[in-house]
């Protein structure tokens, strides 16, 4: 009571307008990673409580967008179209460190910047995104990826394999192996494949895909197949882990995959390797043997680290994917958590929503939605709710969904990066 | 002992201020990502921010039963029962466009 009474009268005295508290009062929250997750939550937080000090540390000051990054290898856009600045984070009150977190101490709540300077946090967030798994796929390292790009990283790479497949001759076989999972955007490499067959379609008809896969089942299957047999008959060869699919290895000299079965020789090789969390994540103890990172599945704060939260495509978030939406969805959750967290309150139990379009023509979307709430420890998926744009679609759907798509890659980005 | 108090309170009592969106109804926050909070050039998602809570309610129910055709809005709003989706409809109507 004593505390409380001094308290007040101290407020009192103080006026408690947040412009005259010191600094010392602002609870500071930093963001490593300005991808979807972390501007999100930066943005978030500002929004949610203006008196916070949110410090976003981000080395790039252009974000490349991974989603629509597809659209780009068939020519439909053009990678400027998939850049995004700062601007609106900074102008939503965000500090926007230009620099890379080099370290983070759970125990002293600090983080290492580039110049050896330390920031301190009450409560970190962390969203790195993903790393490759160099030396998971023999011959596969940052040298083959110039050869052979991932373009799993939109940017460089992006525009590399697009000019290769510019630079093929009709007839010429791509060859793309897709990992196994979990990984980033579950539904990209075969949204991939559908739009190179549509590019290739028009301009090199002659030319086939051939898709080596580490599983037997993908993200909308059935929407997939059916749109290849459709639009692209006999382009497109999905060859799955039961027939041999899994690459074992890749020369980058010779440009060759090699499976369990077969060596497969490429006019243009696209390689999407295995992944795990952004390295910074294994540094600070939250990612465990799996490379990805445990969370609770209310505020996403690491189990195995208190007062760090980790979202978006490097946390392991149940039936949730690794996806763009569902790293801004987990954002606000968690910043509405953390709020909650520094004001002594519970934060309560969340819904979230993930919803996913992919392209399989120009102008023929397909999607898949769900509805997750935590159950058990985890995210789970609401029985009943979420699923696929159905087989046979009636009243031009497929085109519907295309459009629906390209609105949704505008909200979104508008409201990550302001 | 009450010094070393201070800064610990004072973020407490900054941070239990005005919460605005920090109140939303669970899964209120998702909507976001396909309907722009502000008018977003060159959408076909409809803005559903200060519109009506019945209306919204309406819509959520007709694309639950599957009476009113959509893309994504059948299968997201049967995650949600009829005491959630008027959570949601009564916070978006409240929110200032």
């Amino acid at each position: 009571m004593a505390t409380r009474r001094h308290f007040l009268k101290l407020t009192a005295a103080a006026g408690l307008a947040p412009a005259v508290v010191s600094a010392q009062g602002r609870a500071k929250v930093i963001v490593i990673g300005g991808g979807f997750g972390g501007a999100t939550a930066a943005r978030a937080l500002k929004a949610l409580q203006p008196a916070l000090d949110v410090t976003l540390i981000e080395p790039n000051p252009v974000y490349t967008s991974c989603p629509f990054s597809n659209s780009v290898l068939a020519d439909l856009r053009e990678i400027d179209q998939q850049r995004f600045r700062y601007d609106g984070v900074k102008g939503a009150g965000v500090t926007v460190a230009e620099t890379s977190a080099t370290a983070v101490d759970a125990e002293t709540k600090t983080v290492t910047l580039a110049d050896g300077s330390k920031l301190s946090y009450d409560r970190l967030v962390m969203t790195p995104g993903i790393d490759f798994n160099w030396g998971a796929l023999p011959g596969y390292d940052e040298a083959a990826a110039q050869k052979m790009p991932h373009a799993w990283k939109a940017g460089a790479q992006t525009v590399l394999l697009r000019q290769q497949l510019q630079a093929m001759d009709d007839g010429g076989l791509v060859v793309m192996s897709a990992p196994a999972n979990p990984f980033r955007c579950p539904p990209g490499p075969y949204e991939r494949a559908s739009l190179i067959a549509y590019w290739l379609k028009i301009w090199k008809p002659k030319s086939k895909l051939l898709l080596l896969d580490a599983k037997d089942a993908f993200s909308k299957q059935r929407l997939f197949q059916n749109g290849w047999a459709q639009l692209y008959p006999g382009m497109i060869e999905w060859v799955p882990l039961s027939q041999g699919g899994k690459v074992t290895s890749v020369d980058p000299a010779t440009l060759t995959l090699t499976t369990e079965f077969a060596t497969h020789k490429a006019a243009v090789a696209n390689v999407i390797p295995p992944q795990k969390a952004g390295a910074i994540a294994a540094q600070a103890g939250v990612a465990d043997r799996t490379g990805w990172c445990p969370v609770e599945p209310i505020a996403f704060e690491s189990t195995l680290r208190p007062n760090i939260h980790v979202l978006g495509d490097a946390a392991i978030m149940g039936g949730m994917p690794k996806s763009a939406f569902a790293a801004n969805a987990q954002a606000k959750v968690c910043a509405a958590a953390i709020v909650s967290l520094l004001a002594g309150a519970r934060p309560q139990a969340p819904i979230l929503i993930n919803t996913c379009y992919s392209l399989v023509a120009a102008d023929y979307g397909i999607s898949i939605a769900g509805v997750y709430r935590p159950d058990k420890g985890q995210l789970t998926d609401i029985p009943g709710a979420g699923g696929t744009s159905p087989l046979e679609a009636v009243g031009g759907l497929r085109g519907q969904e295309a459009l629906y798509a390209s609105s949704w890659f505008r909200t979104i980005t508008a409201e990550t990066f302001g | 002992m009450h010094r070393a108090l201070l800064p610990g309170l004072a973020s407490m009592i900054l941070l239990a201020g005005p919460a605005t969106a920090a109140d939303a109804p669970p899964g209120a926050s998702s909507c976001s990502g396909c309907h722009a909070p502000k008018a977003v050039a060159d959408t076909v998602i409809p803005h559903i921010v200060g519109r009506k809570a019945a209306d919204i309610v309406t819509f959520m129910r007709e694309y639950r039963s599957g009476a009113w055709p959509s893309s994504v809005m059948g299968r997201i709003a049967k995650g949600f029962d009829d005491q959630q989706t008027e959570a949601i409809a009564a916070w978006f109507a409240a929110q200032p466009e």
